[in-house]
């Protein structure tokens, strides 16, 4: 803003904070007013002036005017008389606008406006010439040129009162010396006062006036009649560069200055600008002047200023928009702002420390972005075209650090003068304070709104200090925040005060309305009262452990957690979704409801499998705002837009995979990485060979890891279904045995299920049926019940029945049993046999239980080493190794089928009475099948109710919950503890005959624990049979001896001698 | 904190089972179904004893029937402010994880005393106040829960370490 008359207006209008065209003084009269009753008083007090002769230097002073006066007059003289009307003019309408009120309307009041905006420039000639008029005192004790005015009225009351300073003069005339000399005594008595004294006087004299004078004038001159008319000086819009306004019209200023008084005076009324990197009249300054010609002048030779393109006139109604006044921010030290402008640092966060006077620059510190020149050389290097690269463009920039003074003496140590102590710098021309770069940077280039700090950025800055510690402003961040991001408060908020009368109240929140929270108390002593309190001083509160979601602008927005940590209002938690922790302001959080609806984007929630291309799937682990984070089954994680996502696979809960032991897996089971590392977890999905487990022991990728399902061990498998041989039959699906007429069984009599390749493959075989009949072939694929067979005459591939083929060793040509090598039941081998039970109930016996009563597991008890497994402890006693659980026995089914097994060649012994017992058995005896345990069938005596299997009622092992299977009927004897896991200890080993060690039976043969061991010899026995003395391998089983007695099953025996136990010499050999 | 509660479940059993035993059955199911799950915000630790089993309503379609069974369980409810021993489970820089039974416990660095410090470079990495409280993998703790968090089938808490009498358990 230039031209004395404009300043002069903004100096009283600055009072008001009003930037509104609104001339200062209106009207002339009421400042006379004003003036007039406070120089009453002063001319009271002057006129109680201690001495008499304090008179006459007040004469002196009246008759100095006569001295000055004519010489200020001459310099206003030229325009003065027509000025002077005009002023007359003015004064008149102006009051008969006041009380007229608006009845002259449109014209007058425009004429009302002119010479209000013409004022501005004529007052000063005004008192000039009243001056002149009056022929005014010089108060030599006057200084301040902007009191001027003020000395008018008082000259003119001085005037009136002193109406004959000619007099006076005259009679003073006498003694005019002394008067001088009295005169020249106060003046050096003025000066050796000092200043604060005189400014003290002064403040006494004039302090009261300005808002006196302020409120007079707003109160009478209606605004409208302020606005500018035809009649005011036009504005123009000057271009001029962009982000120079303000220079350019500072230097308005100082040619004003320069070349007031002399011959060519700056012609302009006004100039002003409302640049600033966000207005839309940046580039601009706009200057008032009467004819555009005078702007020439004035701008002649300006910089940056370009008065000789095209000029803009300023329409008359735009012009009191031109002045509207936004508020614009107040940077204060302890802001934050984002720099824009060295292009190193564009966006870099800094923190204000200092504004300068002028408010057009300010110091602000910021993390420096040095490469310490290690890309000097890069830099320095001529393009291919010989010129210089430019320096501007140095590739990426360097990161965030805070400057280090030994990587500076590094490469330029030539280039670092400082100071140790203060730990402040100068390096390469930079400043650098505690690491910090500090720098005074235009106002212009700082992103002063929305800048919106995060907390991470801002613990940069925290944690620059010294010794570590935090010493964050939280004021300043907050009110950086503030500024942009209102706190919505909403009702049922807990709310605390941390600022104000109020301070330390915490309450809930019941209302809200505009900045006013209306608290209800609830702690304290102002328990239950309800305040009003303004939304500055407050802040959510939260509690360890309260369950909370992030909102508002923090980047782990949605993210839902326990608060785990509070200081002041900064608010760390532990994230439900990846066990981490993250801190937050406590006004970014909001307590969360606790069924946590987070986690999905669309219809992709976290941990769903979803397909990304036709050969890739993944499961999603993160899910952001507008992408997800997905591991796909090789492991690798990417970032994803749902778009991206071909489409969502459902979760197949009938999904089954084998694990490396060939059991089968299913969802939700727990299973553990083989190798690497071991890893466990809970299967969430199985596609094709891969398997995604999630574990809460890892935070990366929210716990989930993907693995293949060949290389994972079952640790427990969902609702224990291994062992749900105890858990009795499932009730909500067909009862097993009403499964059991002949048919059916002799259906269910399927092989046990194989793992691993089938044995069958590569061998050697002839057809003994059909069109084939007789040919020799080689097995190259197989199904359950066929083979694809390449003969060797035809060098063709048939599919045959398998029950159709012959093994033969590949060497002797003679023929073999792959699967009784292999401690598997004779495949093709006598199925028949069963049959010949038939639906024979004692199927539900097991071998034991046919054992005979005698010799039934209790029995060995008289014979101290013999124990059997049963036998041994009181209460395991009264358990059966087959035994089941409660009321049933584990292996009715399976006596089933072990009898079944132990008759041909097909079961071959290798079934334990355990085996995949649970759900099949027919145990419960509600139903009648096998409503006795196979012990019990074995007959009414005494020991009979001693049999292991007898057991019915009394828990068993397995009855009393699934860790007791680790009791194994072995263990109850003493030697072989837990490498015998009982035949009922379906879990992973399910046979005594698993065990390579002897089993019980092979110590005390003819216990009935030998029995146990051999029939159970199982299937187990054949994955290690080959090497281990188990009965079931080299001994001949029940299935061995199957062949003499045809088909009949130990079972089938019942209470006969010939329990398997015959076979207890053979037995002992074998151990 | 242990009750014993009375409560009150839907059971369905498949036709093929209707007999005289059926309570029997209803009941094996019941336990089977029930024990040891987390209903809400306690887990059933154990069925004491099955009362009342309604008369059973056959699901007409499926031709299931329906019982409905008064039992009475021993719960466990963790409630905020409870002191539970627990088992760590794993150990990570953020705090440690610990089972106090079924219910998983987090106990952060930031709730535990000052004086106990994250150590990397132990084997396996522990928290430790350098005397005699190390945390890791198996040491028993003592915690007060400070929050928790159901969720369908599954309970979490948080817990502090930090107070009197809390922290690692001499054995």
């Amino acid at each position: 803003m230039a031209s004395n008359a404009f300043q002069f207006g903004g100096d009283s209008e600055s009072e008001d904070d009003n930037f509104n065209p609104a001339p200062a003084d209106l009207s002339d009269d009421e400042n006379e007013g004003d003036q007039a009753s406070e120089r009453n008083g002063k001319t009271g007090r002057r006129g109680s002036s201690p001495a008499a002769d304090e008179q006459s230097p007040e004469d002196e002073e009246n008759e100095r005017p006569s001295k000055t006066a004519p010489k200020s007059g001459g310099d206003d003289e030229e325009e003065e008389d027509g000025a002077e009307d005009a002023q007359a003019a003015d004064d008149e309408e102006l009051e008969e606008v006041e009380e007229e009120e608006e009845e002259e309307e449109e014209e007058e009041e425009e004429d009302d406006e002119d010479d209000d905006v013409q004022h501005r420039h004529r007052r000063k000639r005004r008192k000039d010439h009243r001056a002149a008029f009056f022929d005014i005192e010089a108060e030599v004790e006057d200084e301040d040129e902007a009191e001027d005015e003020e000395k008018d009225g008082e000259e003119i009351e001085d005037f009136i009162d002193n109406a004959h300073p000619d007099d006076i003069a005259e009679s003073g005339h006498l003694d005019d010396d002394r008067r001088h000399r009295e005169l020249d005594r106060r003046r050096e008595l003025e000066s050796s006062l000092d200043a604060e004294k005189q400014a003290e006087i002064l403040r006494k004299r004039y302090g009261k006036r300005a808002p006196a004078r302020g409120f007079g004038d707003m109160a009478v001159v209606p605004k409208r009649l302020l606005l500018p008319s035809v009649d005011d000086p036009s504005i123009w819009a000057v271009r001029c560069k962009e982000g120079k306004e303000r220079e350019v019209v500072f230097s308005i200023t100082r040619r004003i200055e320069e070349r007031l008084g002399t011959k060519n005076e700056v012609p302009i009324t006004a100039a002003f600008e409302r640049g600033g990197p966000n207005s839309v009249m940046k580039g601009y300054i706009y200057v008032e002047a009467r004819r555009q010609n005078d702007i020439m002048i004035a701008l002649d030779g300006i910089l940056n200023v370009y008065p000789r393109t095209k000029m803009m006139l300023v329409e008359l109604k735009d012009m009191p928009d031109l002045l509207r006044v936004t508020k614009t921010p107040n940077l204060e030290p302890g802001a934050w702002v984002r720099l824009k402008k060295p292009a190193k640092h564009a966006g870099d966060l800094a923190q204000v420390l200092d504004v300068t006077e002028n408010g057009l620059e300010a110091r602000v510190r910021f993390i420096p972005r040095l490469d310490y020149g290690v890309r000097d050389d890069a830099l320095s290097t001529l393009t291919a075209d010989g010129k210089r690269k430019r320096p501007g463009m140095p590739g990426p920039r360097p990161p965030q650090r805070l400057f280090s003074e030994v990587e500076a003496r590094k490469r330029h140590p030539r280039h670092i003068t400082g100071n140790p102590q203060t730990n402040t710098w100068t390096y390469m021309g930079e400043d650098f304070e505690n690491g910090f770069q500090v720098k005074d940077i235009k106002i212009q280039q700082l992103e002063v709104n929305n800048v919106n700090p995060t907390l991470e950025e801002v613990t940069k800055f925290a944690g620059g200090s010294e010794d570590g510690t935090e010493n964050l402003d939280l004021k300043a961040l907050a009110a950086s925040l503030k500024s942009n991001a209102k706190v919505a408060y909403v009702p049922g908020d807990v709310i605390e005060v941390y600022e104000g009368e109020q301070q330390g109240v915490v309450g809930k929140a019941v209302n809200v309305q505009g900045d006013i929270v209306t608290l209800k108390v609830t702690e304290g002593d102002l328990k239950g009262q309800t305040i009003e309190v303004p939304n500055r001083g407050l802040r959510k509160r939260f509690r360890p452990g309260d369950h909370v979601k992030v909102i508002g602008g923090s980047r782990f927005r949605d993210e839902v957690g326990m608060v785990v940590k509070i200081v002041d209002d900064r608010v760390t938690l532990l994230t439900d979704q990846t066990n981490t922790e993250v801190t937050v302001f406590s006004r970014d959080l909001r307590e969360a409801s606790d069924i946590g609806g987070q986690g999905s984007l669309g219809q992709y929630s976290l941990l769903d499998l979803v397909q990304l291309d036709p050969t890739t799937v993944g499961c999603i682990v993160k899910v952001d705002r507008e992408s997800m984070v997905v591991l796909d089954q090789n492991g690798e994680n990417r970032q994803v837009l749902p778009s991206q996502i071909t489409n969502k696979l459902p979760k197949r809960k009938t999904a089954v995979a084998a694990d490396r032991n060939g059991s089968e897996i299913r969802l939700d089971d727990v299973v553990r990485e083989h190798g690497g590392q071991q890893r466990q977890g809970k299967i969430i999905h199985i596609h094709r060979s891969f398997i995604f487990l999630h574990s809460h022991a890892s935070t990366e990728n929210a716990g989930v890891f993907v693995t293949r399902a060949g290389n994972v061990t079952t640790i427990a498998a969902k609702g224990g279904r291994i062992t749900n041989a105890n858990s009795g039959p499932d009730l909500n699906s067909m009862n097993p045995a009403l499964k059991r007429n002949p048919a059916a069984n002799s259906n269910n009599m399927q092989a046990p299920r194989r793992f691993g390749p089938d044995r069958a493959i590569n061998q050697t075989v002839t057809i003994r049926r059909g069109g084939y009949k007789g040919l020799l072939g080689i097995v190259k694929d197989t199904t359950d019940t066929h083979a694809r067979v390449e003969l060797h005459t035809k060098g063709k591939i048939i599919t045959v029945p398998k029950a159709d083929l012959i093994f033969k060793d590949k060497v002797t040509g003679r023929p073999i049993d792959i699967y009784s090598r292999s401690g598997r039941g004779g495949f093709g081998g006598g199925r028949g046999g069963f049959g010949g039970s038939g639906d024979y109930p004692g199927g539900s016996r097991t071998p034991m239980g046919s054992g005979g009563s005698e010799r039934t597991p209790a029995w060995g008890s008289s014979k101290t080493v013999a124990r059997t497994p049963a036998w041994s402890r009181d209460v395991a006693g009264s358990r059966t190794p087959a035994w089941g659980e409660g009321s049933r026995t584990v292996n009715p089914y399976d006596g089933n089928r072990t009898a079944y097994g132990g008759a041909t060649a097909y079961g071959g012994g290798s079934r334990t009475p355990a085996w995949t017992s649970g759900a099949k058995t027919p145990a419960p005896d509600g139903f009648g099948h096998g409503s006795k345990t196979p012990a019990w069938g074995g007959g009414g005596d005494a020991w009979g109710s001693k049999t292991p299997a007898y057991g019915v009622s009394a828990p068993t092992p397995g009855a009393s919950g699934p860790d007791s299977w680790g009791y194994t009927p072995g263990a109850s004897g003493g030697s072989n503890a837990f490498d015998a896991p009982t035949p009922g200890a379906g879990l992973g080993a399910p046979t005594p005959a698993a065990l390579n060690a002897p089993t019980p039976g092979a110590y005390s043969a003819p216990t009935p624990a030998a029995i146990i061991a051999p029939t159970p010899g199982a299937w187990q026995g054949g994955w290690g049979a080959d090497t281990a003395p188990t009965p079931a391998v080299g001994a001949p089983t029940p299935a061995a001896s199957g062949g003499y007695y045809g088909a009949p099953t130990p079972a089938a025996y019942g209470g006969a001698p010939e329990t398997p136990a015959a076979g207890e010499i053979r037995y002992a050999d074998d151990d | 904190m242990f009750f014993l509660h009375n409560l009150e479940r839907r059971v369905t059993l498949h036709p093929s089972y209707f007999g005289r035993n059926m309570h029997e059955l209803v009941t094996t199911k019941l336990v089977k179904d029930v024990e040891g799950t987390c209903a809400g915000d306690y887990y059933i630790i154990a069925i004491m004893d099955t009362f009342d089993v309604s008369e059973g309503r056959i699901l007409p379609g499926s031709g299931l029937a329906e019982f409905t069974v008064g039992y009475r369980a021993v719960v466990w409810r963790p409630f905020k402010g409870e002191v539970v021993d627990a088992i760590v489970d794993t150990v990570n820089q953020h705090g440690f994880f610990a089972k106090a039974g079924p219910l998983s416990l987090f106990v952060s660095s930031h709730l535990m005393p000052d004086e106990i410090q994250w150590d990397p470079t132990a084997a396996p990495p522990q928290f430790t106040n350098n005397a005699d409280w190390v945390i890791e993998q198996g040491t028993h703790i003592r915690a007060k829960i400070i929050g928790l968090r159901t969720e369908v089938g599954e309970m979490w808490a948080i817990g502090s370490i930090n107070g009197d009498f809390l922290g690692c358990l001499q054995a």
